[in-house]
């Protein structure tokens, strides 16, 4: 019973994961939140998606900011 | 008489030539950032006039539209910082509840986001970068500068926060929010991928 909860409290839900992905961008996250994240990457194919989504965001600013 | 000043003034024609090629590329930025032609054209004036000025601090250890854009920067953190000033923004919420809509009651996403096969090959696509670029436009306007000083201009948090007065915590809320509103706006047409095969 007590782990479950634990677990639950661990456990990040995709909102949360989300604004951890945003935030990653911008800079390093701590320990902690770094490791939830990932867990949840493990399982989360939703959020798997957001994040290359994310990736693809910058990579798609730097190639509009050079065109030409 | 004449041969005298000629000698010296090629040089500097083609110094300030050299600098103005790059003032389509400056435009551009200028244009997404305050979303205004006439703010855009004088600011681009006033970047290309000052790197005129301090021609002499370029050192060439970075390309000089690296150098440009480092000046260009900086002049639009100094016009923003006065815009905000004048309009302090509201007092942001934590952001805890935003997009609620997105997510099902245990929130969890409840549509599926694209897959994005090859963001690489995705973004070589014109097409691709257009709606980019109008979803950025569309962005609520305070929520698009933030994003675009921080992906097209490298500004980084610290210099967000320092220079603009802003918060961690609200920084952190805005560019979470510009990135949430693209991805939703880019999901529209399946991030790309909507055309089958």
């Amino acid at each position: 019973m007590r782990s479950l909860a634990r677990q639950k409290m661990l456990r990040l839900s995709c909102q949360q994961a989300s604004r951890l992905l945003s935030q990653q961008q911008d800079e390093p996250l701590p320990f902690g939140k770094r490791v939830r994240l990932r867990l949840h990457l493990m399982y989360c194919d939703a959020c798997t998606n957001v994040s290359r989504q994310f990736d693809t965001l910058r990579l798609a600013m730097l190639k509009w900011r050079d065109r030409d | 008489m004449a041969s005298s000043a000629s000698s010296a003034t090629p040089n500097i024609e083609i110094e300030f030539a050299l600098l103005a090629e790059h003032r389509i590329y400056l435009m551009r930025i200028a244009r997404m950032e305050l979303r205004d032609e006439h703010a855009a054209e004088d600011c681009v004036s006033d970047v290309l006039t000052q790197a005129y000025e301090r021609r002499a601090a370029f050192r060439g250890d970075s390309s000089l539209r690296t150098w440009l854009t480092s000046i260009l920067k900086n002049r639009v953190i100094d016009l923003l910082r006065k815009q905000w000033r004048e309009q302090p923004i509201e007092e942001t919420p934590s952001g805890e509840q935003d997009f609620d809509d997105l997510f099902d009651e245990t929130g969890h996403y409840a549509q599926m986001p694209s897959h994005v096969r090859d963001p690489a090959e995705l973004c070589q696509e014109e097409g691709f970068l257009s709606a980019v670029q109008r979803c950025i436009d569309r962005l609520p306007k305070r929520i698009g500068q933030v994003f675009v000083l921080r992906e097209v201009l490298g500004t980084d948090t610290r210099e967000l926060c320092k220079d603009l007065g802003l918060t961690t915590s609200n920084v952190w809320v805005q560019l979470y929010r510009a990135r949430m509103m693209l991805r939703t706006c880019l999901e529209k047409t399946g991030f790309g991928n909507a055309q089958p095969g």
